[in-house]
């Protein structure tokens, strides 16, 4: 299924992308042409996808190859199909990798505009904030305070009606 | 880990109805209130009507709208003032705002009873001031609607007002 693009290719042609540290990788034509920015490192030979390393790229490709018959969202059907935290078990599964090799593949769905992996992945990280105190977000994801005391005392305060809804 | 802002903001989008959440990340650090801020505030009208949403919106009157609630001996909140110009972030006023109002009112609003002011008024009185106050930001107001009467004031924000598309008014 190309779902209309112009450029169709059929399920045997392949292109060549390597990734930042050298690695090559023969994929379905029909991957690149649903994400029109693999198309751009198509060639192998010299052009490689930079900040995406082989490890980051392997994931990435292995969720576009399982989704390669997925219809196509239009911008149009954004908003409410999109914006909720409801997850199929395969893609789960795929994304219960460890923190560091999640935010890699976010950061590399969306430096690669691969739209529905970067929604994927940030839902993913949205359920993991859930029902969460501002504490344990930050132990869960490693990040500093950098509230004074008497700031964020105040910030709870005006924002304090949120907690009961 | 350092999330990249937009990445954040595609993340918190998906939790932009579940407030209780959004409160928690708020209070992580300040990257991520500056992200929350404008998502928490664009439309909490439209969910809640609770006093304390009311009573940071009320300390964002300026002096005339808080002169026109003079005669009513209302007790408006001393707040330091907020760290955020939340009410510029708002984005849909709806019928809610009257619950809210009442549910404030209430609570603490109201100093000494006034016995020849009914509730009414003083709702009505704190109804204009509150929606003038979001028609004057003129930033982020879209969706306004209004039940019951308005005022002079109301018509004034309206006149300068170039950011809603959408009104509702509903007379008694």
């Amino acid at each position: 299924m190309d779902n209309g693009t112009s450029n169709s290719a059929s399920e045997n042609e392949t292109i060549t992308l390597k990734s930042c540290d050298g690695i090559e990788f023969h994929i379905d034509a029909r991957i690149a042409n649903r994400y029109t920015l693999l198309n751009n490192w198509n060639g192998g030979e010299s052009a490689c996808i930079p900040n995406v390393n082989g490890k980051v790229l392997e994931k990435v490709l292995e969720w576009c190859e399982h989704h390669i018959n997925d219809p196509q969202l239009n911008c149009g059907d954004d908003d409410s199909r999109r914006r909720n935290t409801i997850i199929e078990e395969w893609d789960e599964n795929f994304l219960s990798c460890d923190q560091d090799m999640l935010f890699e593949i976010i950061l590399a769905a969306n430096y690669l505009e691969i739209k529905p992996l970067l929604d994927l992945g940030c839902k993913t990280v949205a359920n993991m904030m859930k029902s969460k105190s501002p504490e344990e977000i930050r132990s869960a994801f490693n990040i500093d305070n950098d509230y004074t005391p008497e700031e964020e005392e105040q910030f709870r305060k005006e924002n304090e009606w949120a907690e009961d809804y | 880990m350092v999330f990249p802002d937009e990445i954040l903001l595609e993340t918190f989008k998906h939790i932009q109805t579940d407030y209780r959440s959004l409160f928690s990340c708020l209070l992580v650090n300040r990257q991520w209130c500056k992200i929350i801020v404008p998502i928490l505030w664009s439309e909490p009208i439209k969910h809640v009507d609770d006093k304390r949403l009311i009573k940071i919106y009320l300390s964002e009157l300026n002096a005339k709208e808080q002169a026109s609630l003079i005669p009513f001996n209302i007790f408006l909140p001393n707040y330091p003032k907020p760290l955020f110009d939340y009410a510029s972030y708002t984005t849909t006023v709806g019928f809610h705002l009257t619950d809210g109002i009442l549910s404030w009112l209430n609570n603490e609003g109201l100093g000494e009873i006034i016995y020849d002011i009914i509730e009414t008024e003083v709702e009505f009185a704190i109804k204009c001031s509150l929606i003038s106050m979001f028609l004057r930001k003129n930033e982020k107001l879209k969706h306004l609607e209004i039940k019951g009467n308005i005022n002079m004031m109301i018509l004034e924000g309206l006149r300068i007002n170039n950011t809603v598309t959408y009104l509702d008014l509903l007379f008694d």
